[in-house]
């Protein structure tokens, strides 16, 4: 939908970042996209021909990463590297794109920005080669900015700048954004709709509202409960969610989560469960939800949430009960190139 | 990688666990050179080098150095599989013979070159101060010289013969592997277990060789293989350019320069040719044995 | 600008200083050698006396020294040949050097082109059979010594295609004296390149591979450039950072390369004229080139240390 801002949640370590490269098909080797669909206006960037995909990388889906710096090429004008996106898609006269590179810099609210277009990027602080990152992201007016957790390598206030930012040119420009971010109050701040993931899937979607007042996936409900809250009764303690997220290679059978669940049933580890609308317009993936879990298991006054506590379900032989082992750490610190 | 120091049982053996990693270190390494079946089969060459090499020492198919032991420039066949020289000498046993010299430079040079880059290396990395800035000054010094013009000088004033050939080359290549020495032991005196070991109250000495050097040991080792064909290649260089062993003694480089005018004449390539190639296989082997080594003991260092 | 400018003073310092210790060290090396530049001409007694008088040569070496250095300062005058009685050695050498250069340019030229092509295929090509090939290339580049490469040259096109080269590429022991075409350096410039080539194509790769794996190619793919210019203009600008660092030891290798060849080819360079030297005793004439060589080295140094900045605005002095 244009002019749609989506949130994508999760933990690290569980395919968010990968979702957005295989949309653009940027996936590193010996990474590969094994199945499934990406549809763009009807057609399936998953089976299109390089050259046609690459015609829609920059144009009419952009994005833009994580960490700024390593993003930027160290040995290039920061101007030069924004006209260069425009120059792939359009044959427009040099000092006329350098003319919009600059215009662009001024967009996304760099002072002096004529000059700065001269600078590389190691003369620019973080929050500036964020913008210059999202300049470059906007050169081409596309249909869809991808954000790869684009403050999460920045200071707090100027994470808030480039979150206003991207908000306000949302507004103008109507270039929908999708935010990936492990990070929901940055989702709550600028998303209308979300989704949250969990080892490569899906395990809820819907308005942000909605999701933040009730989560159905426990999951969901886990992640909402572990941000820190200025309102919260100073004798709580935050709730971490118990373990790692599994091996992408080694999944579990049955629910992906049901190794941590607190409210997993026997058939949990069975059946893998599927997207299914739990209230207008909000799905979820789950044998249980929050709405069986606050009526049966006593969830609104829950303080333990070890794996299966309460809903006191233990993992049926030859399931692994073991959450965390040294490759999953491995899995889930690693960086997600 | 050593471990911080936690308790003080580990820090008591914090020499013990260096030397465990070194062993599992070798085993590691030796299992991936084993796969490496390019460096496998220049070992295998290298060892048959070797041998012949030891074989010319009591016996070639004919006396190398006699004249007229068949036709001048005889071209292969019959009794003298290689040909004839110019001088009419067995170009085959010249040849075997040949071999003495590269492996002696090419080895010679490299113990040498072990032993004064990694104790300058040691001494300059670990102490620093006036010390390193001396090694530092020598170094860029060294690196604004042509190697091969300094051997050449050193070797005319110190006279011909095999022995002054290894010191002219030794001198030239030395610094390479001071300064690796250096680097290493600039950044292993960082290290937790030195620390540990300083604090423990162990001798300079101790430090340097019982703990830096074992450490240091995998890249230093890779750097002297790689000694060996640059001295080779040197000692080559040398000898065709007229400064190799005296005559008739035969040495590649030599033979190859004694070949060149018969290639430039137009009438027998085949003097060049045996001393060219044997000089050019020994050497690939060199390098990729070097380069196996590399892969499997020093994997952090690619280039 | 300003640190660049005072870095270059210091270098020019430390160039100053080196080619200082290289020359005395040198000129104390070859006056020490045995035997003298008179030897040939049967002179003994008085009359070598006098000859030694004559040169100077009968002075302690720091005093010799010390007027060949004030010799160069004071006239720009390396001295005289000894061997060749009085004739003035600066414009020899300077002759020498022109030629040398341009042997040794195109090696260089050769050697870098060759070099940073291979690298990029090869990386490029990761793990297929040109990246097999071309590394292969590079290790028989730095393994055969190019004596061999030019031998090899020398037996084709000097003997095989004699008639197709016209005897241009093919040379007689005398130097025909018509250097600075093309065709006549291409043998020579190939065998002295190719050997160096193997270790630039070596760090070009490793370097190359390093760089696509960084988070701006991912951005420049991101952008929808096409994979030339992804690869040229941002992996490669990046990759030639670490292969400039080698090319001050490529500098030294074509150096010292140079004497083989030019002595293989008869070209009347520098190289050439060293190793005769050594032979006649010619003391003035080997100081006079190695001091050449000391400051050619010095200025490729510095002259590498200048690229790096325009390669990479990050680094300045």
């Amino acid at each position: 939908m244009p002019g749609e801002t989506l949130g994508l949640v999760g933990e690290s370590g569980c395919g968010k970042s990968v979702t957005a490269l295989s949309i653009l098909g940027l996936v590193q080797r010996p990474g590969r996209i094994v199945g499934g669909k990406i549809l763009f206006k009807g057609e399936d960037l998953v089976r299109m021909p390089v050259d046609e995909l690459r015609d829609i990388r920059g144009r009419d889906i952009a994005m833009i990463f994580q960490d700024p710096l390593s993003s930027l090429n160290p040995v290039l004008k920061v101007g030069f590297q924004i006209d260069e996106a425009m120059q792939a898609h359009d044959k427009i006269p040099k000092d006329q794109i350098e003319r919009r590179g600059v215009d662009l810099l001024k967009e996304v609210r760099v002072p002096d920005a004529a000059r700065r277009a001269n600078d590389y990027p190691h003369q620019f602080s973080g929050g500036m080669r964020q913008r210059a990152m999202i300049a470059m992201g906007l050169s081409n007016r596309p249909e869809i900015l991808i954000a790869d957790e684009p403050t999460t390598a920045l200071d707090v206030t100027v994470q808030a700048q480039i979150l206003e930012l991207l908000r306000d040119l949302n507004e103008a420009t109507g270039t929908s954004i999708m935010l990936i971010t492990h990070n929901l109050g940055v989702v709550a701040g600028l998303c209308k709709r979300v989704i949250v993931m969990y080892a490569g899937e899906i395990v809820e979607q819907g308005p942000v509202e909605q999701i933040f007042e009730s989560p159905q996936h426990p999951y969901t409900w886990s992640l909402l409960r572990s941000i820190p809250r200025i309102d919260a009764d100073r004798r709580e303690r935050l709730r971490s969610i118990e373990g790692l997220p599994p091996d992408l290679i080694q999944l579990p059978p049955g629910c992906k989560f049901s190794p941590r669940c607190p409210y997993r049933i026997e058939r949990c580890f069975r059946d893998d469960p599927q997207l299914k609308e739990v209230a207008p317009s909000q799905e979820a993936a789950c044998w249980v939800t929050m709405k069986r879990a606050y009526a049966e298991m006593g969830a609104a006054t829950i303080t333990d949430t070890r794996p299966g506590a309460a809903s006191g379900v233990r993992p049926p032989k030859g399931v692994a009960a073991k959450v965390v082992d040294a490759r999953t750490i491995d899995a889930a610190e690693g960086p997600v190139r | 990688m050593a471990t911080a120091i936690t308790n003080p049982t580990e820090f008591e053996y914090a020499g013990g666990t260096v030397a465990r990693e070194q062993v599992s270190l070798w085993r590691d390494g030796l299992r991936r050179l084993r796969r490496n079946r390019l460096a496998l089969t220049a070992g295998i060459y290298l060892i048959l080098l070797v041998v012949v090499g030891l074989i010319s020492l009591v016996w070639t198919p004919y006396n190398p150095n006699r004249i007229g032991t068949c036709e001048t420039y005889a071209l292969p066949g019959g009794g003298h599989p290689l040909g004839c020289d110019d001088l009419g000498r067995d170009s085959l046993s010249r040849l075997m013979v040949g071999t003495q010299v590269s492996l002696a430079v090419g080895v010679a040079t490299s113990v040498i070159v072990l032993l004064v880059g990694v104790v300058v290396g040691l001494v300059a990395g670990y102490f620093r101060g006036p010390v390193d800035a001396a090694f530092s000054l020598l170094i860029n010094i060294f690196y604004g010289v042509p190697p091969l013009l300094v051997a050449v000088a050193l070797y005319v004033l110190l006279g011909a013969g095999l022995v002054n050939i290894i010191i002219a080359i030794s001198a030239t290549v030395w610094m390479d592997m001071a300064r690796l020495t250096r680097g290493q032991a600039l950044s292993i005196r960082e290290r937790e277990f030195i620390e540990a070991a300083r604090a423990g109250g162990a001798r300079a000495g101790k430090i340097v060789f019982g703990h830096i050097l074992p450490n240091a040991l995998g890249p230093i080792i890779v750097q002297a293989t790689f000694v060996i064909p640059v001295a080779i290649l040197t000692a080559a260089f040398l000898s065709f350019l007229g400064f190799g062993v005296p005559p008739p003694r035969a040495d590649w480089g030599g033979m190859a320069n004694e070949g060149l005018p018969s290639l430039q004449g137009g009438f027998d390539p085949y003097i060049l040719l045996w001393p060219a190639l044997a000089l050019s296989i020994t050497l690939l082997a060199f390098n990729f044995f070097g380069d196996g080594l590399r892969d499997a003991f020093d994997p952090r260092q690619k280039r | 600008m300003r640190g660049t400018l005072i870095y270059i003073g210091q270098r020019l310092v430390l160039i100053v200083f080196t080619v200082l210790v290289v020359s005395f060290g040198v000129f104390f090396i070859v006056h020490l050698l045995p035997g003298n530049a008179f030897v040939s001409d049967r002179v003994h007694g008085q009359a070598l006396q006098i000859l030694l008088h004559e040169y100077g040569l009968d002075q302690p070496i720091p005093v010799q020294y010390w007027n060949w250095l004030t010799g160069i300062v004071l006239h720009g005058s390396l001295g005289v040949s000894l061997y060749i009685r009085g004739l003035p050695i600066t414009p020899l050498v300077l002759r020498e050097l022109s030629v040398s250069a341009m042997l040794g340019g195109a090696a260089l030229i050769i050697t870098i082109g060759l070099g940073v092509t291979f690298g990029v295929l090869a990386a490029v090509r990761q793990n297929s059979w040109v990246d097999y090939l071309l590394t292969t290339i590079a290790v028989i580049g730095y393994s055969v010594p190019s004596f061999v490469i030019a031998s090899l040259g020398i037996l084709i096109f000097g003997q095989w295609l004699n008639n197709l080269t016209n005897g241009v590429i093919y040379y007689p022991e005398p130097w025909t004296g018509t250097y600075g075409t093309l065709a006549e350096l291409s043998v020579p410039a190939i065998a002295l390149g190719f050997y160096t080539s193997g270790q630039i194509t070596r760090i070009t790769r490793a370097a190359m591979l390093d760089v696509i794996q960084q988070d701006y190619i991912r951005t420049a793919r991101a952008k929808g450039l096409v994979d030339r210019v992804v690869v040229l203009r941002h992996a490669l600008r990046n990759a030639l950072v670490p292969v400039t660092s080698i090319l001050g030891p490529t500098v030294i290798s074509i150096i010292v390369g140079s004497v083989v060849i030019e002595n293989i080819f008869g070209i009347p360079g520098l190289g050439k004229e060293f190793v005769e030297s050594i032979f006649q005793h010619d003391y003035n004439v080997t100081v006079g080139v190695f001091t050449i060589y000391a400051v050619l080295i010095g200025v490729a140094n510095l002259g590498v240390d200048l690229i790096y900045t325009v390669i990479d605005p990050r680094i300045r002095y």
